[in-house]
């Protein structure tokens, strides 16, 4: 089959859903962003931060009050949905509920005048993935809730031409075994098909675990692009460091005492940042719960703090700690002996994430 | 208490059939007496208490030269009015409606619901209201007692019934039905017509029993806007009415009035019973 997957350009896109108002309120604030052939991107943000929008806009059920949208170069902003060959899984199951499973599979390569043999071949490869093959024939009103997200997710998959599938919190619906598997699939379908696949959704470890890339947004912003890894490790502002991982990154209002390090009330704590260009010597530092190490005795880097709770979640223990105002989280070793009482808390400089009006240095 | 309940719920039902079925037995029944069985006793059982004639049906289909009344043509007059303007109206309605469920409407302060509760106002207005506009606007354009005439008028009246069943109805599409099938590939109008009206029969069958029941049983504007060459069925049966009131043939005429209505019933209810909106979406 002819190779029509492309590269999708989203060039200094905004949105509002009221651009004649004097004061129009932006759903999407202007960005642009590229979307490159074959990769697996999640879009990962709250309720209402303009995921959706995002999605339609591509997809060209909402056309965007600025910007410009590319498929390989060429220009598809005015183009209306049906003649941009896009894929897109709504968060709820649509099914055409007169059809049957098979029609409902069928409908899109119908619509485009593939063959007879083709069509068949599509469905019964598409069913057999999502293990739908011995419903064909029922009416798709008679299937489950989440029998019918899989028809939606079919009807998505079952064109091998598209630009892309974008997805709109797919799994919502479906309980959570099956959800493991299919999102398993869905790798899987990408890694075979090369087919550019973008996932919505708010749950971090369904992003975490399902995309090269990920996109967070908050707002109608767009905050950090990036690897899971530099996600956790490195978050571009403290709405990503409290959004991503569980618990929220730890941070502290602090203040700068020397080049490379802060103050956290007159704890010295060295970081691996260059703060001595900083205007404003009031910033935050971020660390991340799983770097907080327990410290023998009190020494460089170190915060005392009172231990006053541990929780055991079986594979860690979760530690909460105050010192003064603050509270500190720590993800521990279970096997870990500790008790509630004074506890020394290790920092290290290289785990240290320092921000300065929420974002970082 | 459970006892208690049953006990009251079927006394109910069997009062309130007694109460429906009441008068069609009666219809029936007199339907086949003649002035003598109406007029001399009280009388109820055929060949017992009075012989059965079908004279009362015959004068129906009798022409007025050999003392019939001749209500053939007036009925199918009717069913032609009444299918032809149930028809256009549907049509007409059902987009209208998917329009105004679908795209934002502004022209100075209105707005879409404004524009539906245009279309619904027109039924609030007394029909007397309007008699007088669509007497002067029919003899102006020379459809006055033609049922051309009519099935324009009829439109009139059917056309806000559609529209206000199918937008309520369209409004519980959730338009995602409508983006599946545009990023499936139709165009708009592949959309609508291969997608949503499938899902939408239910709607159309209850809006197209609304209007079949609206448009036969008016009387009024058949009655206004008609004289000698054409007539409607409802005018033709209170026509039928004079010094000696012809208790049977008004009955058989009723009964054969109501039953293309009993028919549409039956037929609905079963296509509604099957349970054609369980499951469309969700």
């Amino acid at each position: 089959m002819e190779q029509i997957m492309a590269k999708i350009d989203l060039s200094n896109i905004s949105h509002s859903y009221n651009p004649n108002d004097a004061n129009p309120t932006y759903a999407l604030n202007p960005f642009s962003m590229t979307w490159e052939n074959g990769k697996r991107y999640a879009i990962l943000g709250p309720s209402g931060c303009g995921k959706t929008t995002m999605l339609n806009i591509v997809s060209g059920l909402v056309r965007p009050s600025k910007g410009k949208i590319l498929f390989d170069e060429k220009d598809v902003t005015n183009l209306i949905t049906e003649e941009r060959n896009i894929a897109q899984v709504f968060q709820f199951p649509v099914i055409y509920s007169t059809m049957t499973v098979y029609d409902n599979l069928a409908f899109p390569l119908k619509c485009r005048n593939f063959s007879k043999e083709k069509i068949d071949e599509r469905v019964k490869s598409v069913s057999d993935t999502l293990r739908l093959s011995s419903f064909l024939n029922l009416p798709a009103r008679k299937l489950t809730a989440d029998q019918k997200q899989l028809i939606s997710l079919g009807r998505g998959l079952v064109r091998e031409d598209v630009a892309g599938v974008l997805m709109d919190e797919p799994l919502t619906v479906i309980d959570p075994d099956l959800k493991f598997r299919l999102r398993r699939n869905l790798k899987e379908i990408n890694e075979q098909y090369k087919t550019t696949l973008v996932y919505v959704t708010h749950d971090q470890n369904e992003a975490m675990t399902f995309a090269d890339n990920i996109i967070v947004m908050d707002q109608g912003e767009i905050v950090q692009v990036g690897l899971p890894k530099d996600l956790f490790e490195r978050p571009k502002t403290t709405f990503v460091g409290y959004f991503i991982g569980s618990p929220a990154m730890n941070i502290f209002e602090s203040e700068v005492s020397s080049e490379y390090s802060v103050k956290i009330n007159n704890i010295e704590i060295k970081t691996n940042s260059n703060l001595s260009k900083l205007k404003d010597k009031n910033v935050k530092l971020g660390i991340r719960s799983e770097f907080i190490n327990v410290a023998e005795k009190e020494g460089e880097n170190t915060i005392k703090a009172s231990l006053t709770r541990v929780e055991d979640f079986g594979n860690f223990k979760l530690l909460t700690a105050n010192m003064e105002n603050f509270i500190i989280k720590s993800k521990v070793d279970r096997e870990l002996p500790i008790s509630i009482g004074d506890i020394n808390l290790y920092i290290p400089p290289e785990k240290c994430c320092v921000y300065e009006n929420e974002k970082l240095i | 208490m459970e006892k208690l309940y049953t006990f009251l719920k079927y006394t109910f039902i069997t009062l309130w059939t007694v109460f429906i079925v009441a008068p069609f037995l009666w219809a029936v029944s007199t339907s086949f007496k003649d002035f003598q069985s109406v007029n001399s006793k009280v009388t109820y059982i055929p060949w017992l208490d009075f012989e059965p004639t079908l004279e009362g049906w015959r004068v129906l289909v009798k022409s007025p030269a050999r003392g019939g009344v001749d209500i053939v043509e007036p009925y199918f007059n009717s069913i032609f009015v009444t299918c032809t303007a149930s028809l256009v109206s549907i049509v007409l309605g059902t987009l209208a409606a998917y329009a105004l469920s679908r795209f934002t409407f502004k022209a100075g302060f209105v707005r879409n619901n404004d524009i539906t509760f245009f279309f619904i106002s027109q039924r609030i207005m007394p029909p007397i209201v309007l008699s007088i506009p669509f007497f002067i606007f029919l003899s102006t354009i020379g459809l006055l007692d033609s049922l051309l005439g009519l099935v324009v008028v009829y439109i009139v009246l059917l056309m806000p019934i559609a529209v206000w069943i199918m937008v309520d109805f369209f409004n519980r599409v959730p338009k995602e039905l409508d983006e599946t099938a545009l990023i499936d590939g139709c165009n708009p109008y592949q959309a609508f017509y291969k997608v949503v009206l499938p899902n939408s029969i239910p709607g159309l069958i209850v809006a197209g029993m609304f209007c079949i029941i609206f448009g036969w049983i008016d009387f009024f504007f058949a009655f206004i806007l008609t004289f000698t060459e054409v007539q409607l069925l409802p005018v033709k049966v209170v026509a039928l009415n004079s010094s000696i009131t012809p208790w049977w043939s008004l009955s058989a005429s009723a009964l054969i009035s109501v039953a293309p209505l009993i028919i549409v019933a039956f037929v609905v209810e079963r296509y509604l019973s099957k349970g054609n909106l369980s499951g469309a979406l969700k």
